[in-house]
């Protein structure tokens, strides 16, 4: 985990938005938790107990499918887009592929020597982008034994963020140098770079038409760039005093949710949700911290977690 | 009384101790030696952020007059794994204030530093906060070098009360300290109308 747990936090932090609405769901918890994270269906979540296991857990049923005891020291995950696997990067620096569901055999190899902290699926989950802290971010196809397809370098550090056209054709990427660039996904050749950035980028999100890219970070603000030429379209207003851990695009809407966390490291959570036409946002108001979230479809899940329980509830 | 290596090597080969091969003089043997001598291990990675900028300004005062905290001084000499020092390093430091607050908007205990052919650098500033998300006070470090890896590192220090006076014991308490040697003794200086907590961190980077 990063200092300050921004990085790691991308996966796990409630992405929120607008009115609340009466909790539909609830889920008995395995062990009491800070964070989870919703698979892209809504039908697992993924949560991190404070002993430092992983415990993969259906919704609602509350039936537990797999744990990622303490001693792996489990470090990011992510979830394949249709919910059916589940990548971990672990510690030690290898990675693991395993089905989100049942006992199926899972795929476990070394990516890196160092700790794996950014994990991201492919549309059709056959490759995998692997952050080792410090190192180059790579490219994997995940197949009986996975191959190492590409390299990708930063100016120093390793990978914060990643995002993948709705078309997946390319990659962007934020790094430690806080440079965001653009990969052509059939050639791993390099195509643009944004160097505008002073700061790093924690979040990245492709518009629902892939024209353009939404970065956020430490400057606490939305910035737009156009993804054919790198270059800066608008900035959305800041949140001063806070700093921006995860952009998720609300389907094929111009709306963003958006999550920030106290520059302090002292409140909870907040989360706006951004009309990137009028550059307007509107605050999510939640009667408790929210622990996790994610749009699923074109409406936005967010949960709270309490000693027992993981109480789920959709923002319209 | 100890010696150095090439000294004890001179006096051995005196003494008749040491009976070397004809074509191996005697110089080349001891300069090996020293070579070896000054070798260096290379600073343990710590992790960069968050809270990296860019363009930091060049200075070497980072604490304003009447800045509260405690007057923090930071010396150190950028080496490479040989022993040699590296000139043309350029040292950026970024830290929180007392407060553990870290300014994004400006750069106020940010600082870009350029060590010259010495090799050395210095740094006035003020001992950093804690904040809720980090175990340790820190400062952070990002080293560069024509030549070589670029150094992402923290210096902690050996005062933190979260190591209860023992280091040893209690640096693990921390997880992002990978290693003990990032923690660094701190000396208290001044007068006591001025106290300064000094601390000396040298770098040491890998060749590419």
């Amino acid at each position: 985990m990063r200092a300050l747990t921004a990085v790691s936090f991308l996966s796990f932090c409630a992405v929120v938005v607008a009115q609340p609405s009466k909790p539909i769901m609830r889920v008995q918890l395995p062990c009491e938790s800070r964070y989870q994270a919703l698979s892209p269906t809504g039908t697992q979540v993924a949560v991190h107990c404070k002993d430092h296991s992983v415990r993969l857990v259906d919704v609602p049923e509350g039936i537990q499918q797999r744990v990622f005891p303490a001693e792996q020291r489990a470090n990011s995950f992510a979830y394949s887009p249709d919910g059916s696997w589940l990548a971990v990067g672990n510690d030690d620096g290898t990675v693991e592929v395993v089905p989100s569901k049942g006992t199926g055999p899972s795929k476990r190899w070394n990516a890196d020597t160092r700790r794996v902290d950014t994990v991201y699926f492919f549309p059709d989950a056959k490759a995998i982008v692997v952050g080792p802290v410090d190192h180059p971010a790579q490219v994997w196809e995940v197949t009986d034994t996975p191959t190492l397809r590409a390299t990708l370098p930063f100016d120093f550090g390793g990978l914060i963020a990643c995002a993948i056209s709705p078309d997946g054709k390319l990659l962007v990427t934020a790094g430690d140098d806080t440079v965001i660039r653009w990969y052509d996904t059939a050639t791993w050749r390099k195509m643009r770079e944004y160097r505008g950035f002073l700061l790093e980028t924690f979040a990245l999100a492709f518009s629902p038409d892939g024209k353009q890219v939404l970065a956020g970070g430490a400057d606490a603000r939305i910035t737009v760039l156009d993804s054919a030429t790198a270059k800066e379209v608008r900035q959305l207003p800041q949140e001063s005093g806070s700093y921006i851990v995860g952009i998720d695009v609300l389907g094929s809407t111009q709306r963003a949710a958006t999550a920030y966390l106290d520059g302090a490291g002292v409140k909870p959570p907040h989360e706006l949700v951004w009309d990137l036409t009028t550059a307007t946002s509107l605050p999510v108001k939640a009667d408790t911290p929210l622990t996790c979230g994610r749009v699923i479809g074109s409406r936005l899940w967010v949960c709270s977690a309490d000693r027992t329980t993981l109480t789920m509830s959709p923002y319209e | 009384m100890t010696c150095t290596r090439r000294e004890l090597l001179e006096c051995c080969a005196a003494f008749g101790a040491l009976t070397l091969a004809a074509s191996i003089p005697l110089t080349a043997v001891a300069t090996e030696w020293d070579e070896a001598e000054k070798k260096r291990q290379p600073t343990p990675f710590c992790e960069l952020g968050p809270f990296y900028k860019r363009e930091a300004p060049n200075t070497s005062v980072l604490r304003a007059p009447n800045d509260p905290g405690m007057p923090l001084a930071i010396s150190g000499l950028v080496y490479d794994t040989r022993g040699d020092v590296v000139p043309d390093a350029k040292v950026e430091i970024w830290q929180t204030d007392y407060l553990g607050h870290y300014d994004n908007e400006g750069y106020r205990y940010r600082a870009v530093l350029n060590p010259g052919t010495k090799a050395s650098y210095a740094v006035d500033s003020v001992m950093p906060g804690h904040y809720p998300d980090r175990v340790c006070q820190h400062v952070h470090y990002l080293v560069s070098a024509p030549g070589h890896k670029p150094l992402i590192t923290q210096l902690y220090f050996a005062t933190d009360p979260v190591f209860e006076g023992d280091p040893d014991k209690n640096y693990k308490r921390d997880p992002l300290i990978t290693s003990r040697e990032l923690v660094r003794p701190v000396v208290i200086k001044g007068d006591p109308k001025q106290i300064i907590a000094a601390v000396n961190f040298d770098v040491v980077l890998e060749t590419l």
